[in-house]
């Protein structure tokens, strides 16, 4: 599938911001199933200096200082990327849950040596007896790993409630696990959570999802939002994704931003302003429209 | 065992003689009780000495450390301020040309090796990937910064610094302990401690032929320098987080002997992808940073979020190859005790061959056969974090409880991969002074390592530290440790190395007096306005009491007159309607006064404590005379009127004349001193115009006004003057004419404006097209104008209970004064906007 996406970020000022340096995460990686074809970034007020680079992880990260007073900063990204479906799927699952555990501790395989960076706790990921116990029964040693993450994604969407105002960005694990509701960055949170606690390796994911209009009606502009779900390392067959918000793998629909450890790790705007007062405005649009 | 002499049998003769445990390993004595040979000359000329003459010596040595401003804060100290004056121990330690040249050789390796683990880590990571070390040894450490990927510095090594800290086990081999990769501290310690050494024993240290440390340090100047990616005019930083971290002196002083700036976060910004520093004159370009802030804490963009010890956006910069930081930003991890555990294996991997020098054994509780060990003989082991920070110590098992070596065990369980552990080590002995005899006390070496050219330097030597107690295994600088000289002993003389020839630019310091960064500027201000403030003060309540003893008796009123000029002049007005005599006295002996007094000269000593690069070793002592004086100030000042109590101020204000004849006589004429000096102009100025307030503006009876004329005079230093110039009684305008219009006398108020005029004219400008005048030189314009156009008999012209003209104009000068003020600070002090995350998150303790 071939898409155009925008991805416009707009923070309001109560009071003026004479300077600031930041860092974003938002142009689209290459992945084994994606291809960034191309990508801009627009900066408002103007960029005075801005680069991009290739992080830890592989992702684009985009840096901009601004010198130009401002109440309202605008920055928008334009990219144009072809996604494939994922080659794991249900018919060729590959290792058990009992055989991806050991397999993950060979020494002699560099994908599973380097994999277990993503077993450990992590800034706002910690494993615990919690986790573990909640999603234990669905992780027998007999059973093909990917099947039993699915079923732990879907428990995840049947058991949780999607709920935006029940969080604000960044809400720990436990939390959400006594309230049962968050947005799919807690979503996402949790499975890696239950995942790294039983000893599997699991990373954060952060991109778009299409979405499509009800039948019969017109899409609208902007309606589609940043997304955030999991992968999950699978010896022998390699990272696959799900997505516990929607209850499945990931698709073609799902567009790759870039993945780390956590939320923490490929945050799509951080940085450090001089002035600006308490509480700026923040407003996200994204729209994700077929070429 | 020989018998111990009391003190009563203490004479002239008295020996001082090494006495070692035998049972133990000790560097001076051999098992048999022999002393060894590269000792037997410091040690013997040692007991020649005896213990009174030592003692002398050690308190010399004190003398020269508080001198030079050598302290060393620890943080847990229940005082106030936590400094204290470094410690160091007279007798050195001593190693042998022939055994030190086996340890340099082992240090070298070391250092190559680190610099090559360094490469990986932040590289291929090929120590992971072929499985030579657990994937968790790495990413399960703080210290490893995943922003810094990448990051490269041009030239074989990225590892600039390397320090070592070492320690003799009890079967004589060197061990090493740990490894110091951060931003080791401690070299300038070393040196300052060698510089004392061979002051305080010139002759011992001359005869002994030991190895010189200035080598080192040029080494050190030229490879920093030649870091630079801006090859014309390379402009070094050491970036400090400021005066109250544990080893500030340091930092300035090896910034003065490096000959490079001292800056802190405030200091720099940066801007189009490159790192500046603020000064008066603009940006002044910043190349390369010796960096004395840990690595987390140095960008807020990338790495911790909340830290105010960084730059926003300095890893950028890094990135785009417009700086170069040492060490570089991530090399903390090197710190890592798992790597010891494995560092045979590493070093087999990248080296080609296992170390020369051994570690400590280590055991790592994220690998299960060693978590057994180690919580099957946790009584016997240090167990360390895995990351060092000020909250997370090591804990030694032999000092536990059975219940706390349980908590401790329940610690480890819950997060094994988090704690390593290494036995316990007796190190070797060196003799220690203690108490007028020598005793044997356990040392821990720090070697310093230094790239250069193809390979390392090693500071010849090092940093010694003993440990408290005999048996104390605790040896850190933060438990209170003492210090000692490192000497490295040649068989013959060294061959003059010094002078070998180490390539090196010569000094550009064309622009450097103009590119002090604004907070030094701003901190001199001050230094010399607080000074001033004092010194005024101190001076009139001097005057103050020696009139209100004195022979002649002096009216009710004009009492009134000289505590009412105290109380302005040290801003401490009596409460709201009372203007009594009663309520005046009470401000002083209240201690009101007093207090106002010292606040002052606490705010100077901080201003010079954060210009501590600037200021000289003599400006220190006189600093350290101030700091005493107010501490007996504080305690025995009891404000009683009686019994000549100027007497108790005299020190302060001999201490104070003696720092600003310093600042005039031995301070370069840079911008520094200018804005040192405007603070005291500008302070001196507004305190002799409230001193004529209060003493010459109210009418008195003749015999009044000439005793406050005569208090006016005396606070200002021109009671002789006048004197000697007029020969009859004093009167107002004659006094006035002293201390306001005689640009001779350098006390008088038209000398501190025609000087501030000086400098202001002499600051620079922006270039402008237009022929006004700026604004603060209109200002100090008008004040000239004003005195000048003044006539002292008007002036002096009673005007019912006032002189109201007077009044007048030094109502008009004081405002102009207090405005100008302002002026410089908004033009040429540093005002930046406080800064926030974008995104706030409380996530970032990992």
């Amino acid at each position: 599938m071939l898409y155009r996406i925008r991805h416009t970020t707009e923070y309001v000022y109560h009071s003026r911001v004479s300077h600031c340096y930041n860092m974003a995460h938002i142009s689209p990686r290459d992945t084994p199933r994606q291809q960034c074809l191309s990508s801009r970034i627009d900066v408002l007020p103007g960029a005075a200096f801005s680069a991009s680079r290739t992080d830890y992880f592989g992702n684009q990260a985009y840096h901009f200082e601004i010198q130009k007073p401002h109440k309202k900063l605008v920055i928008t990204s334009t990219s144009d990327v072809r996604t494939a479906v994922q080659s794991a799927n249900l018919e060729e699952p590959g290792m058990t849950c009992g055989e991806a555990r050991a397999a993950l501790m060979d020494k002699s395989d560099f994908e599973s040596l380097l994999a277990r960076e993503f077993l450990l706790d992590s800034p706002m990921i910690k494993a615990s007896d919690e986790l573990r116990e909640y999603a234990e029964e669905l992780f027998e040693d007999g059973k093909p790993l990917l099947v039993a993450a699915l079923e732990l994604t879907r428990k995840i969407f049947a058991e949780f409630t999607y709920s935006p105002a029940a969080t604000t960005i960044a809400t720990p694990i436990h939390e959400v696990m006594a309230t049962r509701k968050g947005v799919c960055q807690d979503f996402a949170h949790l499975q890696i959570g239950c995942l790294r606690s039983m000893g599997f390796a699991a990373r954060y994911v952060s991109g778009y999802l299409e979405t499509l209009p009800p039948p019969g009606q017109e899409k609208m502009v902007g309606a589609d939002a940043s997304h955030a779900w999991l992968s999950v390392f699978i010896p022998g067959t390699g990272w696959v994704e799900f997505d516990p918000t929607n209850d499945c793998m990931a698709h073609e629909q799902h567009i790759v931003t870039a993945w780390g450890r956590d939320f923490y790790d490929v945050t799509p705007l951080c940085g450090v302003i001089y002035g600006g007062g308490e509480n700026p405005v923040l407003r996200v649009s994204v729209d994700v429209a077929r070429i | 065992m020989s018998q111990t002499l009391s003190p009563s049998q203490t004479s002239a003769t008295e020996e001082l003689r090494y006495r070692a445990n035998t049972e133990l390993a000790d560097e001076a004595v051999t098992a048999t009780g022999d002393l060894k040979p590269h000792w037997t000359y410091l040690l013997d000329s040692i007991n020649e000495l005896g213990p009174k003459a030592f003692a002398d010596r050690q308190s010399k040595a004190l003398r020269i450390l508080r001198d030079d401003g050598a302290t060393y804060n620890i943080y847990s100290d229940p005082n106030a301020s936590g400094s204290h004056t470094w410690n160091l121990d007279l007798v050195p330690f001593v190693l042998s040309s022939d055994e030190w040249g086996r340890i340099e050789a082992g240090l070298l390796e070391r250092a190559e090796l680190f610099n090559l683990l360094l490469r990986d880590i932040y590289g291929p990571r090929d120590l992971v990937r072929l499985g030579v070390i657990p994937p968790e040894a790495l990413f399960a450490h703080r210290g490893f910064l995943r922003a810094c990927q990448g990051v490269r510095i041009p030239g074989d090594h990225e590892l600039i610094l390397h320090s070592v800290d070492l320690v003799r086990g009890q079967d004589g081999r060197m061990l090493v302990l740990g490894d110091r990769t951060q931003s080791p501290s401690g070299a300038g310690y070393a040196l300052e401690n060698r510089n004392v050494m061979s002051r305080v024993f010139p002759s011992l240290f001359r005869d002994s032929h030991v190895h010189r440390l200035a080598a080192f340090f040029q080494r050190m100047r030229a490879k920093l320098t030649s870091l630079s990616p801006n090859q014309s005019n390379p402009r070094v930083a050491v970036l400090t987080p400021g005066a109250h971290n544990e080893t500030y002196f340091e930092h300035a002083y090896l910034a003065n002997y490096l000959g490079f700036h001292l800056v802190q976060s405030d200091d720099l910004v940066v801007r189009n992808g490159f790192l500046w520093m603020k000064s008066l004159d603009g940006l002044s370009r910043v190349d390369v940073l010796l960096r004395r802030v840990d690595d987390w804490f140095c960008d807020p963009v990338e790495l911790r979020g909340d830290s105010r010890l960084g730059v926003a956006s300095l890893l950028e910069v890094v990135r785009a190859g417009n700086l170069v930081i040492a060490n570089p930003l991530g090399s903390g991890v090197l710190e890592n005790p798992v790597f010891l555990r494995y560092l045979p294996e590493i070093s087999k991997q990248l080296l080609g061959r296992e170390l020369r020098l051994p570690s400590v054994q280590t055991h790592w509780c994220g690998e299960a056969e060693d978590l057994s060990y180690v919580l099957g003989n946790l009584e016997n082991l240090v167990i360390k974090p895995l990351y060092r920070s000020p909250d997370s110590r090591s804990t030694y098992g032999p000092e536990l409880g059975k219940a706390a070596l349980q908590q401790l065990a329940a610690r480890i369980k819950a997060d094994p991969t988090q704690y390593v552990a290494q036995p316990v080590l007796e190190a070797s002995h060196v003799p220690t002074f203690n108490h007028d005899s020598l005793v044997p006390r356990p040392a821990i070496l720090r070697s310093f390592a230094v790239a250069s050219n193809t390979s390392y330097t090693i500071m010849p030597g090092g940093l010694t530290r003993v440990g408290l107690g005999e048996r104390s295994f605790m040896i850190t600088s933060q438990a209170g440790s003492k210090s000692k000289d490192t000497w490295v002993v040649a068989s013959e003389p060294e061959r003059m190395l010094n002078n070998e020839h180490i390539d090196e630019q010569p000094g550009t310091r064309e622009a450097d007096l103009i590119s002090l960064p604004s907070r030094v500027v701003e901190n001199l201000f001050w230094m010399g306005r607080y000074a001033e403030r004092a010194e005024a003060a101190l001076r009139m309540l001097r005057t103050t009491f020696m009139m209100l003893n004195g022979e002649e008796r002096i009216s009710n009123l004009a009492q009134n007159q000289l505590l009412h000029a105290v109380s302005m002049l040290t801003a401490t007005p009596p409460a709201a309607g009372q203007s009594s005599e009663e309520a005046l006295r009470g401000i002083i002996q209240n201690g009101l006064v007093i207090r106002s007094i010292s606040g002052n000269l606490r705010s100077m000593l901080y201003c010079a404590d954060e210009t501590k690069e600037l200021l000289s070793s003599d400006t220190f002592r006189v600093i350290n005379d101030i700091r005493d004086a107010l501490t007996t100030l504080d305690r025995n000042f009891s404000g009683s009127l009686a019994s000549a109590p100027e007497e108790a101020l005299d020190p302060l204000v001999t201490a104070l004349m003696a720092l600003s004849g310093l600042t005039q006589e031995s301070m370069i004429r840079g911008f520094g001193w200018r804005f040192m000096d405007m603070g005291r102009r500008l302070e001196r100025g507004y305190q002799i115009s409230t001193a004529i307030k209060s003493l010459a503006v109210p009418v008195l009876s003749e015999s009044d006004q000439s005793k406050l004329c005569e208090a006016l005079l005396l606070s200002l230093e021109a009671l002789i003057s006048h004197r000697r110039r007029y020969r009859a009684r004093i009167g107002v305008p004659t006094t006035l004419d002293l201390v306001m219009m005689d640009n001779t006398n350098p006390r008088s108020l038209i000398y501190q404006i025609e000087q501030l005029g000086l400098h202001i004219r002499a600051l620079p400008r922006s270039k402008t097209q237009l022929h006004e005048l700026p604004a603060d030189e209109r200002r100090i314009l008008e004040c000239e104008s004003l005195l000048k156009l003044s006539s002292l008999a008007e002036l002096s012209q009673a005007d019912g209970f006032t002189r109201s003209q007077l009044d007048e104009l030094m109502k008009k000068i004081s405002a102009l004064l207090s405005g100008l003020s302002d002026l410089i600070t908004d033009k040429y002090f540093d005002h930046r906007e406080t800064s926030q995350q974008l995104v706030h998150s409380a996530w970032e303790s990992i």
